[in-house]
């Protein structure tokens, strides 16, 4: 009862984004990303959710680190789009220097949008057991001080890019955990964000990978 | 032992002072402190206009006037307080109050302070653990412990007990229903600590940290509870 109920509520959600998509993302307002945006509006307009489970990313070994021919940002607008990425193995950096640096730039989000995105140039790579530590502190910043700083002050209070390159890399791991909370918290973010939100980063296309990946993750546990 | 309720109103208190005072050795006091970023003046109107208009004002002016209560001008974590709560000499410190307690507030108290968390410990940790113990289809319940400085992190479990909910129609009853559990538990803890044999249990952070649940998983917990109840 409780897994029917839990299903039932993310397909109500999932029809819910499908159907506010239009109104939540305007190809126009994204300048050059118009296309992309353009492209992901019209999968989630069209695309059933089982055509969108299918085109989960599908994660590689488990604990086998991989690279992409391309960097974070354009695999991850692939992977929104369920393009395949070509992967080939990789050896990772150490984890707990990268956790350290992470910590250190809790108040730099620039710089965080930039480490995250060095790191996981294979954004896949996120969803590795090994990352398990990052995943936490990834969450919890999200959660904890990024949420409570939107509810007190506003949207624009954080940085577009940072939150939105969490988003999505939360999304890659929701799709395939069995940890609700990750899931939970694109959730929450759907329910904080504003309608016509219009963030102002420069990879502002980023909110569309957000919507695309999410849908993907509650694609995946309806499925 | 003398344990010092931490609270941001009188009346938040009445209901723990009483149900603690009836453990043998036990001598209770109220400690009302500033609620985060409440300016003395808006502390002080606040307090009296909750004396005079709300129930049990008689207790409250008894309590007043026996010197068991004590109007603390500044946050708990403020110097000025944590010297204020070491002349009090107590033993033990029942949260009450909206506050997260950094160490030097912790160690005013002879063996700390207690916070009755509404979840089962180790294993949720953080917030509305409640609703997250549903959705997971885990047991209710409430853990007694002693805090530290971090999120559900103190090692030392003073009472852990699963609660039948099954009783509750909505999510809201469920939750209020747990934390006016609070006065009973604090009193079954003080009595453990008081008992010869007591050893505490070990919360050892194996568990997650859980956030805010969002409205859409909200719905689903509601669910759950009216379909049990």
């Amino acid at each position: 009862m409780r897994r029917e109920l839990i299903a039932t509520a993310l397909a109500e959600r999932l029809g819910e984004l499908r159907g506010g998509i239009s109104a939540r993302l305007a190809p126009e307002k994204f300048r050059e990303d118009e296309g992309f945006v353009s492209e992901v509006r019209a999968l989630l307009l069209n695309a059933s959710a089982a055509d969108l489970n299918d085109s989960v990313p599908e994660v590689s070994a488990p604990g086998a680190w991989t690279e992409a021919d391309t960097d974070c940002l354009a695999s991850l607008r692939a992977l929104s789009l369920g393009q395949t990425l070509r992967l080939r193995p990789g050896r990772p950096a150490p984890v707990d220097s990268f956790l350290e640096a992470l910590t250190i730039s809790r108040g730099d989000p620039a710089e965080r949008f930039r480490l995250l995105a060095e790191r996981y140039s294979c954004p896949p790579n996120f969803t590795l057991p090994s990352e398990d530590a990052v995943r936490e502190h990834v969450l919890t910043r999200l959660m904890a001080q990024d949420r409570a700083r939107v509810e007190r002050e506003t949207i624009e209070a954080v940085n577009a890019d940072d939150l939105l390159l969490r988003l999505s890399l939360v999304a890659l791991y929701a799709a395939r955990a069995s940890d609700l909370r990750f899931l939970d918290a694109l959730n929450y973010y759907y329910e904080l964000l504003p309608a016509g939100w219009q963030p102002r980063g420069s990879n502002n296309w980023l909110l569309a990978s957000y919507f695309a990946l999410y849908a993907r993750a509650l694609a995946a546990r309806i499925g | 032992m003398r344990a010092g309720i931490l609270a941001n109103s009188l009346p938040a208190a009445l209901r723990i002072y009483d149900e603690v005072k009836r453990v043998e050795g036990c001598e209770p006091f109220v400690i009302l402190c500033p609620a985060a970023e409440e300016s003395r003046t808006h502390s002080l109107a606040r307090h009296l206009a909750r004396l005079l208009l709300k129930r049990g004002r008689l207790k409250s002016l008894r309590l007043l006037s026996g010197r068991r209560v004590f109007l603390f001008q500044a946050p708990l974590d403020h110097p000025q307080s944590i010297a204020r709560l070491g002349k009090l000499r107590l033993d033990v410190g029942l949260h009450k109050a909206g506050s997260i307690y950094r160490d030097p507030t912790i160690k005013a108290f002879r063996l700390g302070i207690l916070n009755p968390h509404i979840g089962l410990l180790p294993e949720f940790r953080g917030r509305n653990v409640m609703e997250w113990s549903l959705i997971l289809g885990q047991p209710a319940g409430i853990t007694v412990f002693f805090i530290d400085s971090g999120i559900d992190t103190g090692r030392e479990i003073v009472l852990r007990e699963e609660v039948d909910l099954s009783h509750c129609a909505s999510l809201a009853e469920a939750r209020q229903y747990l934390f006016d559990l609070d006065a009973r538990y604090f009193r079954r803890a003080l009595e453990l600590l008081r008992s010869n044999n007591f050893e505490h249990q070990v919360n050892d952070g194996s568990g997650r940290r859980y956030f805010v649940m969002s409205k859409l998983f909200r719905g689903v917990v509601e669910k759950i509870i009216e379909a049990k109840s």
